[in-house]
């Protein structure tokens, strides 16, 4: 990439549909020791949209979001290039606990709660930031009333919850930091589709709240549904990427499993 | 057998057994406080931290110091020493054993298992270099603090009494470990603390920085440390290469009561003192730390994870 080409993207003004972007990826690279992971991906994050990431097991999705938020950055074992902006601040510079301070968080695949705190407590870890604490009752009353399910196993060990209730606490944890961004890998693994169902209204009823939204969906009709952006990545880089009603399903599968596969099955 | 002897031989057997269970627990409550900041950096950091005992000691050698630059009684000491220790600890960990942590050690490129290896080959050189800078400075002489409570009891019947002075630190160690709680569940913190705990990978996406929490978790358990090693200090006479001795106190506590569990310390640290003195009641005092380690073997055989671990 040109200097000039890269600049363009740093101080654009103007992303998709007019408006200012509020995180510019450019050339990103990710590498697991010498295993490279991500191939120079570059996008725009729109203020206020869901965007879903789509692709094949291994196409780089989780990479990506982890990279965002700075989890990739751990020395030889694994490192990034290139720069993820937001609207001027250098979030790849960043470690993970400061991404989260300047506003972008994320629902890790599998959930990751912390198996041994209470529902209350796991939610009250996601307020940890000193910028959150004041406020940290109030939005732990905030998060009891957007998932009511919460309110009488607030006490209990989150270990003991079903899996959908673990996810939904964990989109509720990561809602305390009163994030601009939230990055959820992997949403719907391993849970039935009426849960799945639920906890995608949730990530609409955030996403009007007004916080951007980016998703990894396996579902690839799930995944057009929700969105305002598709990204769908094949072995590392992004292979296509558009407005969801601009897209046709099969443009989709055959960027989705490469395009000899995808023409042979279309 | 008179009926007078019967009964004459049946009291002994009760104040035995009294006896045993009392100042068991008081023990108990000691033993407590050794091994509640080895089980913490084990069940935070997974740190086996080899130089525990040695922590305990330098606090006894603290109170040392300090006794001998202000008239105080060593009870007071306590206020000075523990947020002495507190900083060692949290400094310690940030320029030291953080840096050959599981997470260092990844970072380097090198595989998890040096991670868990290094901290306790470094905290075992630790434990010696500690050692042997009290010998340095203080000589091998036994030293204790000395105090006016040291020789009261409190009678409980005329063949029944417990140390005055084991009491109060019995209380004492109840009301540490009680704060200990409140401030693992109810500060933010202590959240942080136990969250790293549970996954450190993850605990920095709710903005924490782990190693700022391990420097707080070293800190918190060498403070402690620091207070029963001036209460052991009051108790018994004390060496610089005592270190070891508590150390072997803590393991078994730990193994006892299970990690990461404050009850189960107290619990499995009641139940150790309690074996012990009845063993030396009934087989003689030689019979004393047998029977605390027959306790110990049984627990791992049949409770490997120790009774409070959940």
């Amino acid at each position: 990439m040109s200097i000039s080409e890269h600049k363009r993207g740093f101080f654009a003004e103007e992303g998709r549909g007019g408006k200012r972007p509020l995180l510019t990826v450019s050339e990103l690279s990710a590498y697991y020791g010498e295993l490279r992971a991500l191939f120079d991906v570059e996008f725009q994050v729109m203020p206020g949209e869901v965007l879903a990431i789509i692709g094949a097991n291994g196409a780089g999705k989780s990479t990506l979001l982890k990279s965002m938020v700075g989890m990739m950055n751990r020395g030889k074992t694994a490192h990034t290039t290139g720069s993820i902006d937001m609207r001027g601040r250098r979030l790849d510079q960043l470690t993970t606990e400061k991404i989260v301070d300047a506003g972008v968080t994320m629902v890790p695949e599998g959930r990751r709660l912390f198996p041994r705190l209470t529902v209350e407590e796991n939610l009250l870890t996601g307020a940890y930031l000193p910028r959150c604490r004041e406020a940290s009752e109030d939005k732990l009353v905030e998060m009891l009333d957007m998932f009511p399910r919460f309110a009488e196993r607030r006490t209990q060990i989150v270990s003991q919850m079903s899996g959908g209730e673990q996810q939904m606490v964990a989109v509720a944890r990561a809602l305390m930091s009163d994030p601009q961004v939230v990055l959820f890998d992997e949403l719907s693994l391993g849970l039935a589709p009426a849960i799945v169902d639920d906890i995608y209204e949730k990530v609409q009823q955030i996403n009007q709240a007004g916080v951007t939204c980016i998703v990894i969906e396996q579902d690839m009709k799930r995944a057009l549904r929700v969105s305002n952006h598709v990204l769908v990545m094949l072995e590392g880089a992004i292979v296509l990427e558009g407005d969801p009603k601009d897209l046709n399903e099969d443009q989709v599968s055959s960027a989705y499993f490469g395009s000899e596969i995808g023409r042979a099955s279309a | 057998m008179t009926a007078e002897a019967f009964n004459e031989e049946l009291y002994w057997s009760v104040i035995d057994i009294l006896n045993g269970l009392l100042t068991g627990t008081i023990i108990g409550g000691y033993y407590a406080m050794i091994s509640i900041g080895l089980a913490m950096t084990f069940g935070v950091m997974r740190l086996v931290n080899l130089a525990h005992g040695d922590f305990i000691i330098v606090g006894a050698y603290l109170a040392v110091v300090l006794l001998n630059f202000l008239p105080i009684s060593p009870f007071f000491t306590l206020t000075i020493v523990i947020p002495i220790m507190f900083c060692l600890g949290y400094v310690l960990q940030r320029v030291l054993l953080n840096h050959v942590s599981v997470q260092a050690m990844e970072r380097k490129g090198l595989s998890a298992n040096y991670g868990l290896m290094a901290p306790i080959l470094v905290t075992f050189g630790l434990g010696i270099f500690i050692s042997h800078v009290l010998l340095g400075i203080f000589e091998s002489d036994a030293r204790q603090l000395k105090n006016s409570l040291a020789f009261s009891a409190i009678r409980l019947s005329e063949d029944l009494n417990i140390s005055l002075l084991r009491f109060i630190f019995f209380g004492l160690g109840i009301v540490i470990l009680i704060l200990l709680h409140l401030y693992l569940t109810r500060t933010h913190a202590g959240r942080a603390i136990r969250a790293a705990s549970d996954d450190a990978e993850v605990s920095p996406l709710m903005g924490i920085n782990t190693a700022h929490v391990y420097g707080l978790a070293l800190g918190i358990s060498m403070a402690i440390a620091g207070a029963a090693g001036v209460m052991i200090g009051m108790i018994r006479t004390f060496q610089p290469f005592d270190g070891p001795q508590f150390l072997l106190i803590a393991f078994g506590t730990v193994i006892i009561g299970g990690l990461g569990s404050i009850v189960g310390s107290l619990v499995g640290g009641i139940l150790l003192g309690i074996t012990q003195v009845l063993a030396g009641t009934y087989f003689g005092p030689s019979a004393q730390l047998v029977g605390g380690y027959m306790l110990i073997l049984f627990v791992l055989a049949f409770k490997p994870q120790g009774l409070f671990s959940k």
